[in-house]
């Protein structure tokens, strides 16, 4: 089978609209958790996350011009991620549209952002807002679909907090068994009543900006923004740029419990066992590993012990969730750029706000930026209902 | 509200709660543990009941873990709604 | 290709434990709601913790679990599954101001809840996915497969989907137009021209595998688009025959997902004539109602037919049922936008000519 390279990325965040803005405010240390300013809820002021930094509005009159009424916000960030990637791809307007060109998203929230609006159409309070058709998970992709004429293949993956680190298997894997020749692949979220409640109900959202991996960690912070990625085959890159190769991946299932993971961290050992089996590499082989690192106690403790059982010498680590917050169903995709990022600029971005180790485990996150050789880079991703997911790139 | 009545209350309580279809409250023991074994409940459970208790009897618990002390069995329960409600 | 085996469908009908597809049980207040079954294997612990999307979803899987406890992985399709929950969160979130909120609701509203739950009773650690691209979730699930599969030749797969009519599901589609206004029976869909359709749901699950020993049918091919122009569909399905077919072969029966809106058939027509005229069509949504994974419930249906070896009367559209059925081409369509053909087979008999595949 064909190697799968990625050629283009696209990526907005509370870190910035664009990739290489992204990378800027990593190389710098500058964090995007804060006040909420623009979603609005009883918890702004109280509960710190990670936005975009533009109002609908503003994201609209990028996108659009002018308003565009039924499009959700979290179809915006995604359109605005997917029309950088396809720019930086290169690919034409004919390859874009054409059949064999898919496009896989994912997303938990999709246009659950509109909370009054759910709340009035769900329980049928009115004769109908025009998101009726935006609120499940498929109304983001789809948006992609008929923006860009998208005439492939088409799917939209939710497994929680690794659905993107997914919908770039599903499509690596697409390309792989010949359903499609290249494919658009990534996530979007926005901020949404819905996350934030939820979470809070569940207590591990940090009243302060997370620290993932520290001894005194106290949760996550929400996070929104969209990545997508161009996935191609080798053969047809014909020397065009290619930023790095998806030499692995895994995914397996914790099967502990709906929304922890097991005490030694099975899924995630198990996850990131079979991606570098996949990859044909071994552990040692592996320079950095992008955790999932979401800050709460039991991720980053149970992550923990899960490198430390996979590998001899656990390679340095950090969680960008520490600038972005947890983005959710964007989260695998957001990571897998910055993975790629660090890979083609041989750079690592560190953990912020880390001070101590967990007593248990020792382990300490990359905690400045640095440059060092690197040759295969690990991602993780791990959501409720035990999905855990693995993604490797290497170097081409 | 007599303390006998009060658990009987409180079982009823849980059980809707926390959908417990196939439980009737007098399967519920006083004295047996809600959490491990006894009534099995887990990690959801316990931030259930903590929500129970501020919108049944107007007690607000902070720290989950505390919460779990108070939440060890159904006497413990009662002995601190009787002491500290406020509805 | 890929062959399906223990079919389980919990639906509108009679179709589990028992299949009865001879008389059609009725619509009521225009919907199709499941029977569901007892679920005698589901421990109450698990069961407290589901909706109805999820609680079909496992008990459709556990009877495949008791002969298959460990799958190689478990791939589902569910484009609604957990909303109830999502908007019984909503509604607390609304209710107490976004106060003090318990959070079952929203850990049960996500998506993956029933893959999860299904890897959760039979404590499966292997792969795990939740498909939910609305009308196409199942065939992304049916791809994913075809993978599988292949990457995987001695494995086993469970697959499924599930869907429900949530109450909140509902009024969205109904203010957005997708349901027939005026009271009708699913027995009178068809002959009452409309704007709309009846909401139904249900769920599937089957084993996946390379074995054609045993097997209920064999999956062929999957071809999903999306397009409001009915010509670019019959280019897809005249490309679909003519990668499936010989030239000049056609399959046995055409079963469509006509759904009894008026505003669709521009494509089940194009797709019906352009077919040849001596193939039989079936429809099945008067059985199983619309909903995002209803092609599953197509597939197992098909599965039904190569079993008793005839299309049960109530389904026929046009044609009788004269010659066998060994290969059915399903064409369904959700919500005009989305578009799918599935190719699915009687699995050829075992006699000394062939070697079996073990």
């Amino acid at each position: 089978m064909s190697r799968i390279f990625i050629t283009g990325m696209g990526l907005i965040s509370a870190i910035g609209d664009s990739v290489e803005e992204n990378r800027d405010s990593l190389q710098h240390s500058r964090s995007g958790i804060g006040h909420i300013q623009f979603y609005q809820t009883a918890y702004a002021g109280r509960l710190p996350a990670a936005e975009v930094k533009y109002s609908t509005v503003e994201l609209n009159k990028k996108l659009f011009g002018k308003p565009n009424p039924s499009i959700t916000r979290t179809s915006l960030l995604a359109l605005h991620a997917v029309e950088e990637a396809i720019r930086d791809s290169g690919l034409t307007k004919e390859e874009v549209s054409s059949t064999d060109t898919a496009l896989v998203g994912a997303t938990t929230v999709g246009g659950m952002c509109l909370t009054d609006e759910l709340f009035n159409d769900a329980n049928a309070k009115s004769g109908g807002t025009p998101y009726l058709s935006s609120y499940d998970y498929a109304s983001v992709t789809m948006a992609i679909q008929e923006h860009f004429g998208i005439s492939g293949e088409v799917g939209t993956i939710n497994t929680a907090c690794s659905s993107s680190a997914n919908s770039i298997i599903y499509g690596a894997r697409l390309i792989s068994h010949g359903f499609a020749r290249r494919v658009i692949v990534g996530g979007a979220e926005s901020l949404a009543k819905f996350t934030i409640n939820g979470f809070n109900a569940l207590n591990i959202l940090s009243s302060k900006p997370c620290a993932p991996f520290d001894r005194d960690r106290s949760g996550l912070n929400l996070g929104e923004g969209a990545a997508f990625l161009v996935l191609e085959r080798e053969e047809d890159l014909k020397g065009k740029k290619a930023y790095a190769v998806l030499s692995g991946f895994g995914n397996k299932n914790d099967a502990y419990h709906p929304s922890s993971n097991s005490p030694n961290g099975l899924g995630p050992f198990l996850s990131m066992k079979e991606a570098l089996e996949s990859s044909g590499l071994n552990a040692g082989e592996i320079s950095y590993i992008n955790a999932h690192g979401t800050g709460t106690e039991n991720n980053d403790e149970t992550e923990s012990r899960a490198m430390i059982r996979l590998f001899e010498k656990v390679p340095p680590f950090s969680s960008t969730k520490s600038f972005t917050g947890h983005t959710l169903g964007a989260a695998g995709a957001v990571e897998a750029v910055y993975s790629i990022l660090s890979l083609v600029h041989q750079e690592l971005y560190p953990s912020l706000s880390f001070q101590f180790p967990i007593p248990e485990t020792g382990l300490i996150p990359v905690r400045n930026f640095f440059k060092q050789p690197m040759q295969h880079i690990m991602s993780n991703s791990f959501g409720f209902g035990g999905n855990c997911s693995t993604l490797i790139f290497s170097k081409t | 509200m007599e303390t006998a009545e009060l658990k009987r209350q409180l079982k009823e309580q849980i059980i809707h709660f926390l959908n417990l279809t196939t439980v009737k409250p007098e399967d519920i023991k006083d004295d047996e543990p809600l959490f491990g074994e006894g009534l099995g409940l887990d990690s959801i459970d316990s931030i259930e009941l903590i929500v129970l208790l501020s919108r049944e009897y107007g007690i607000n618990i902070q720290d989950p873990k505390e919460g779990r002390k108070i939440l060890k069995d159904i006497n413990t329960m009662v002995d601190y709604i009787e002491k500290n409600r406020t509805k | 290709m890929a062959y399906f085996h223990l079919p389980v469908c919990i639906s509108p009908q009679n179709s589990f434990p028992d299949v009865n597809l001879s008389q059609i049980r009725e619509s009521r207040n225009n919907l199709l709601e499941v029977i569901e079954p007892p679920y005698p294997g589901l421990p109450a612990a698990a069961r407290r913790r589901m909706g109805k999307s999820v609680r079909m979803a496992v008990g459709a899987a556990l009877p495949i679990l008791e002969k298959f406890p460990q799958p190689d992985g478990i791939v589902i399709a569910t484009a609604n599954g957990g909303m109830e929950d999502c908007i019984k969160f909503l509604n607390q979130i609304l209710e107490y101001n976004e106060g003090l909120l318990t959070p079952a609701n929203f850990v049960q509203s996500t998506s993956n809840a029933g893959a999860a739950q299904i890897a959760l009773v039979s404590k499966n650690h292997n792969y795990n996915i939740t498909h939910v691209h609305r009308g196409l979730a199942f065939e992304n699930a049916l791809m994913d497969i075809i993978m599988l599969l292949k990457e995987n030749k001695d494995a086993g797969y469970l697959l499924g989907s599930t869907d429900e009519i949530s109450a909140y599901n509902y009024n969205i589609d109904r203010i957005a137009g997708c349901f027939r206004k005026e009271p009708v029976l699913n027995t009178w869909l068809f002959q009452s021209k409309a704007k709309g359709t009846m909401a139904g749901e249900g769920a599937f699950m089957v084993l996946m595998n390379n074995q054609l020993q045993g097997a209920s049918a064999e999956l062929n091919a999957v071809k999903t688009m999306h397009s409001t122009d009915p010509h670019q569909v019959l280019r897809t399905l005249e490309k679909f025959v003519s990668e499936n077919f010989i030239h000049g072969e056609w399959p046995d029966l055409l079963m469509t997902g006509e759904n009894g809106d008026e505003r669709l058939l521009p494509y089940f027509d194009i797709v019906e004539s352009f077919m040849n005229e001596s193939i039989p069509v079936a429809r099945f949504k008067h059985f199983c109602g619309e909903y995002c994974t209803a092609s599953s419930f197509a597939c197992w249906l098909s599965m039904q037919i190569f079993e008793s070896g005839e299309v049960p009367v109530l389904m026929i559209k046009n044609g009788r049922n004269e010659k066998p059925i060994r290969r059915i081409l399903i064409y369904n369509n959700y919500r005009e936008a989305q578009h799918a053909f599935i190719l699915i087979s009687k699995v050829k008999i075992q006699n000394s000519k062939f070697k079996s595949k073990k």
